[in-house]
């Protein structure tokens, strides 16, 4: 039997509508660490298209000579323009990590193989391997972190 | 040339393995000498005028540029599914990307010509 919110999604016969959107990508009430993970590749993503864009801008005052480049310098060299870095590090390191993480799973590599379904029903596509390499982007990210901090506080 | 989502798939891979190689190499360049000399603008005017990383340069913003903005369509898609929502996302992700790249490469140019 179909549940109330599948007849919802199908009823009226478009099953590419995905009715729940923003409000299914933010929920946390499904949050596994694979979830919490998917989340944390998208955020990150958007952050960093978001420098990026910023760095292209910020970079262009070259072209306006040595004052405009300065200018823009005394913006971004100070201690919250060294915290801000220090976050797109981290999450530059935890998407980089994740993201090759993602690129074997997509291509079946660490999912495990099918089996019968067992109590306690865990499924096997989401094994150690799985939680393992977002720790690991975790981990990687947080020295990244500190690796960085440690370069652009050293001069002051 | 319509592509299939697989197929974009495959470069958005190819694109973000290959800007890690890439913005690593721009990263160690920042890290040869002291963090705030090598923002200094002789020094960075210097990195410009340099051919092989004005070449760097350009396919960092090419490829993050294809990677960041196809993540941006593809998270937008997830969102809501249909054909107008779908299209029109396609078509501003690829301005947005054909216009950032158009400005990164306008500076790449203009610096690298600056005496």
């Amino acid at each position: 039997m179909k549940s109330s919110n599948e007849d919802r999604i199908y009823s009226d016969g478009n099953k590419r509508e995905n009715r729940e959107g923003l409000r299914a990508w933010l929920n946390p009430s499904r949050y596994g660490w694979e979830r919490i993970s998917y989340w944390l590749q998208r955020l990150t993503g958007v952050f960093l298209l978001i420098y990026f864009v910023g760095h292209v801008i910020e970079t262009s005052s070259l072209v306006d000579g040595k004052d405009a480049w300065n200018a823009m310098l005394e913006l971004t060299q100070t201690t919250w323009g060294h915290l801000f870095l220090i976050l797109v590090i981290g999450t530059s390191t935890f998407h980089s990590a994740n993201g090759i993480r993602l690129l074997f799973t997509e291509t079946g590599r660490g999912l495990g193989k099918p089996g019968r379904p067992d109590y306690p029903y865990s499924p096997v596509s989401l094994n150690y391997r799985q939680k393992s390499g977002i720790w690991i982007a975790l981990i990687l990210a947080a020295t990244a972190m500190l690796y960085g901090a440690s370069i652009l506080f050293a001069g002051e | 040339m319509i592509l299939k989502e697989s197929q974009i798939m495959k470069i958005h891979y190819i694109t973000g393995i290959a800007a890690l190689f890439v913005v690593a190499v721009h990263i160690i360049m920042r890290l040869v000498m002291p963090f705030s000399m090598s923002l200094e603008y002789e020094n960075v005017i210097a990195n410009y005028q340099n051919i092989a990383y004005a070449v760097l340069l350009e396919s960092i913003l090419v490829l993050i540029a294809i990677h960041g903005f196809n993540g941006l369509r593809i998270i937008l898609i997830e969102f809501r599914q249909n054909i107008a929502w779908e299209n029109g996302v396609t078509v501003f992700t690829l301005v947005a990307m054909i216009a950032l790249i158009a400005y990164g490469t306008r500076t790449i140019i203009v610096a690298n010509g600056l005496g």
